[in-house]
């Protein structure tokens, strides 16, 4: 199935919302880029299996 | 000699202390002003004169007898449509909210009631606060004060054009993505986005928990400065709200930037510059020069997992937000709204978690590697010459709009995934004539040091002091 219709299906299925217009559709097909730029980043993060605490860190590298 | 409606913030306020001008007369001014523009600009929402009028009267009639003034005692102010204040309306710029009327007050305009100011407007923006160039469906697309037919930026539109117009003396913005700065720079004022958690976010309409922030929108770094240290600071009824002490933002401006080290990227921000954006910025970075800083060229770290991330935890969390008018009234919203809403119901849990998990430590190696090389970024607001409301229209353009439409904010949505605080000032006039904005950022909490340079930046240039053409001569 392609990414579009794929995409469509998951958002009826969890959230039993449809696309409301076609430029919700072409927003919808894009979040292809957002896959690929996740996987591109994938691997490249040594941290990603921290915890963390964004809070905290403000703190920590505050002026 | 400077209308009255023109005058900067902490001149008025200061005018008012020492009981030069009343109370009456800013808002009789305001008013005025308002008049004159608002066919031309479509900047507010609602306007209640009546109440501000009584609060103008109270204000004199308080300093008449001897009482102590506030540092914004008197000042009449009009803020973005989305700051919850008991028993005034409260649109949040859409039509599902069209009738909301607020029974509480956030924490935010309680501070500046407390140092003295009051409203007199709600002010256009984008729908529920989700655009950057300021197209409103429901109350009509807010206008650029330079040229009518360009954006103002958004989502902060009224705010921006406001404040360029003398509607209003500053105004509260929000900046998500960049709400506060894209207007800031496009209506060629100056605005300032805190650090994350250093402004209370109490009473005010949410779009993403995470990356939401209120600042105001002034004619100088001065002004922001005297906002700033009104409401900054902890806040019980929001417990997301640092309890980071609050200094005088005003002592900090001493035009003094000798020892302070300006990065400018090489590898992000300005690269997908035009020339005549970057031209005004290598300008802005000499009257920074003179006043002291050195200037840094550096590639900045990690940008590629930034900007990976940077949109899935705003548009996920506004998606969670708004769900049940989705299902329920998806045809109430903008059509470039609810398509830009839909495709957040199809980002994986896993996405959101990832993105939200990786922001701290991040933020601590980009810290880590920029901030032990310099103290402040120089980066242009806008990396595009101003694009007009039909260029970016979705609503109504064809497709493709979509990418000219998000590209205004590319500049500054990465500060808001790291937290940092950033400010815009006006730099520079695009061949259009439209304003460019030079945007500074810092280290979390840094916000004295940012306004600073922009302080620096504006007693040596004139950008702030120039009125658009709406302005009556």
């Amino acid at each position: 199935m392609e990414f579009l219709a794929t995409t469509e299906a998951a958002i009826a299925a969890w959230h039993d919302i449809t696309p409301p217009n076609d430029a919700a559709r072409r927003m919808a097909a894009d979040l292809a880029s957002t896959v690929a730029a996740f996987e591109a980043v994938r691997g490249t993060l040594r941290f990603e299996d921290e915890p963390s605490s964004f809070e905290a860190v403000l703190q920590e590298v505050k002026e | 000699m400077t209308a009255l409606a023109d005058l900067g913030l902490v001149d008025a306020a200061d005018a008012v202390a020492r009981r030069e001008v009343s109370s009456a007369a800013l808002l009789d001014a305001c008013l005025a002003r308002l008049e004159v523009v608002n066919p031309t600009l479509n900047a507010t929402i609602w306007v209640d004169r009546e109440r501000a009028q009584k609060a103008a009267q109270a204000a004199d009639a308080a300093l008449a007898a001897g009482k102590p003034a506030g540092r914004l005692h008197g000042i009449p102010l009009a803020h973005k449509d989305m700051y919850y204040q008991a028993g005034l309306p409260c649109t949040c710029g859409s039509a599902i909210r069209r009738d909301f009327v607020p029974d509480i007050t956030c924490t935010v305009v309680e501070r500046l009631s407390a140092a003295g100011a009051y409203s007199f407007a709600g002010l256009n923006m984008a729908e529920f606060a989700q655009n950057p160039t300021g197209h409103n469906r429901a109350f009509g697309d807010c206008h650029n004060p330079w040229k009518p037919p360009y954006i103002t930026g958004g989502s902060s539109s009224g705010s921006g054009a406001a404040v360029a117009s003398g509607v209003t003396y500053a105004s509260l913005g929000s900046d998500t993505g960049g709400s506060i700065r894209l207007p800031a720079s496009a209506c060629g004022v100056t605005g300032i986005k805190p650090t994350q958690t250093r402004v209370s976010r109490y009473g005010v309409m949410p779009l993403s928990f995470s990356a939401d922030n209120v600042g105001p929108l002034a004619r100088s770094a001065r002004d922001c400065a005297r906002i700033l240290s009104v409401i900054a600071g902890a806040d019980p009824k929001d417990p997301t709200s640092a309890s980071e002490p609050v200094p005088d933002y005003e002592a900090a401006l001493t035009g003094d930037l000798r020892g302070v080290r300006i990065g400018v990227p090489t590898n992000a921000f300005t690269t997908i510059a035009e020339p005549p954006v970057m031209a005004a910025l290598e300008a802005a970075l000499k009257v920074l020069e003179g006043r002291g800083a050195a200037i840094v060229r550096l590639d900045l770290p990690l940008m590629s997992a930034i900007s990976a991330y940077v949109g899935v935890i705003s548009r996920a969390e506004g998606a969670a937000i708004h769900s049940r008018w989705m299902r329920e009234r998806a045809k109430d919203y903008a059509p470039h709204l609810s398509a830009r809403l839909y495709g957040g119901y199809a980002i994986p849990a896993t996405y959101y978690v990832e993105a939200l998990a990786c922001r701290g430590p991040i933020l601590k190696a980009f810290a880590a590697e920029v901030f032990g090389t310099v103290d402040l970024l120089a980066t242009p607001t806008i990396p595009t010459c101003l694009p007009t409301l039909a260029e970016t229209d979705i609503d109504h353009g064809p497709p493709g709009t979509e990418q000219r439409f998000m590209a205004v904010s590319v500049n500054t949505r990465p500060f808001n995934y790291l937290g940092l605080p950033a400010a815009s000032a006006p730099c520079g006039l695009d061949p259009n004539g439209l304003p460019i904005g030079l945007q500074i950022a810092g280290r979390p909490f840094a916000e004295a040091r940012v306004l600073k340079a922009v302080d620096a930046y504006q007693r040596d240039t004139d950008w702030h002091r120039r009125r658009p053409p709406v302005v009556p001569a």
